[in-house]
């Protein structure tokens, strides 16, 4: 599976949002009204999520602030992770 | 799948009432009894489940000796998924005469010990997406007692942190809650009289102290998967007294 597209299952699954993976878009911004309107929590659990099922794990909150803007931002950091 | 439950102040009456609880109900758990050099009780209750129940030495106020307990507990194959914050005490004096030590004792012990207990149990239960925690708070949280301005913020402390916590980690699979008992059979100070005892006996409604196993099967719930909806309660276990 594309990992955009298991990203957002992923999201769907283990932050319970009520939606399909078709209405999450490649930038539709994770945080604040304008996007999804996921919260700190829900931060918190996309870092858990992603070092458990991708192997990536974020050096700190400043990389993660810079990363969990939207799926494209996360795929293309693990995109970077899998060449390095 | 069997669980791994960790009770601090294992060695007292309600600690070793929790454990026993969970040892005779829940038959494939594994209860791991958080000790410090008081541990003979507790030693007693192990040997009593072979191979279902170890003491963990576990110094609750350092957060270093809960990163090495929970490092012993991995080294055995297991992960908490059940923390009971258990461990407390207290130590009265008005405020007026009250010292910046015994102030500091009780809130390590009673308040900054929750924090730590949680803060290294919950790692584990995130990538799992279970877990339950249940903190023993007390009564004076609720109608403190004079004597008592340390223990009864750092109770109250507690059920504040069981509320946050419990919204940080709700759709986690993670409960957090909390218990406030009052007078229990066992738990009450060493220098009150059988007078006093008596005489506050006839204050409560059952005329009758809790017995530990009340208070632990209230526990044994909310850790229970029945209870999965149910997260950030404060239950309170009085006899009817508030």
């Amino acid at each position: 599976m594309p990992t955009r597209q298991r990203l957002k299952e992923l999201m769907i699954s283990e932050l319970m949002l009520d939606m399909t993976a078709d209405e999450i878009g490649d930038d539709t911004p994770l945080f604040g009204p304008a996007g999804i309107g996921l919260d700190s929590v829900d931060a918190l659990q996309l870092v858990v999520m992603i070092e458990k099922h991708f192997g990536f794990k974020m050096a700190d909150q400043d990389q993660a602030k810079r990363i969990l803007q939207s799926v494209n931002t996360i795929a293309e950091a693990l995109d970077q992770k899998a060449v390095a | 799948m069997s669980r791994s439950i960790l009770i601090t102040g294992a060695n007292g009456a309600l600690g070793l009432a929790i454990a026993e609880c969970f040892l005779t109900r829940e038959t494939d758990c594994h209860v791991f009894l958080g000790v410090r050099e008081r541990r003979d009780r507790a030693a007693e209750l192990a040997t009593r489940f072979p191979g279902r129940a170890d003491l963990i030495t576990l110094e609750i106020t350092s957060p270093e000796a809960w990163k090495a307990a929970l490092a012993e507990i991995e080294r055995q194959g297991a992960t908490p998924g059940v923390l009971i914050n258990n461990a407390g005490f207290h130590e009265d004096a008005l405020l007026a005469n009250m010292t910046q030590d015994q102030w500091s004792r009780v809130m390590d012990t009673n308040l900054n010990a929750v924090f730590h207990g949680c803060q290294a149990v919950l790692p584990a239960m995130m990538r799992e997406r279970q877990g339950r925690i249940v903190n023993i708070s007390s009564l004076s949280a609720i109608s403190s007692p004079a004597g008592q301005t340390n223990y009864a913020a750092a109770k109250a402390g507690v059920v504040g942190l069981t509320q946050s916590l419990a919204k940080e980690s709700a759709r986690m699979g993670i409960t957090v809650n909390a218990v406030c008992p009052g007078y229990i059979e066992g738990g009450l100070p060493a220098d009150w009289t059988p007078e006093h005892v008596k005489a506050l006996k006839m204050q409560l409604p059952m005329r009758r102290f809790a017995k530990p196993a009340e208070v632990a099967a209230a526990v044994f719930f909310l850790a229970s998967a029945e209870a999965s909806y149910i997260t950030g309660s404060t239950l309170k276990i009085d006899g009817g007294l508030l």
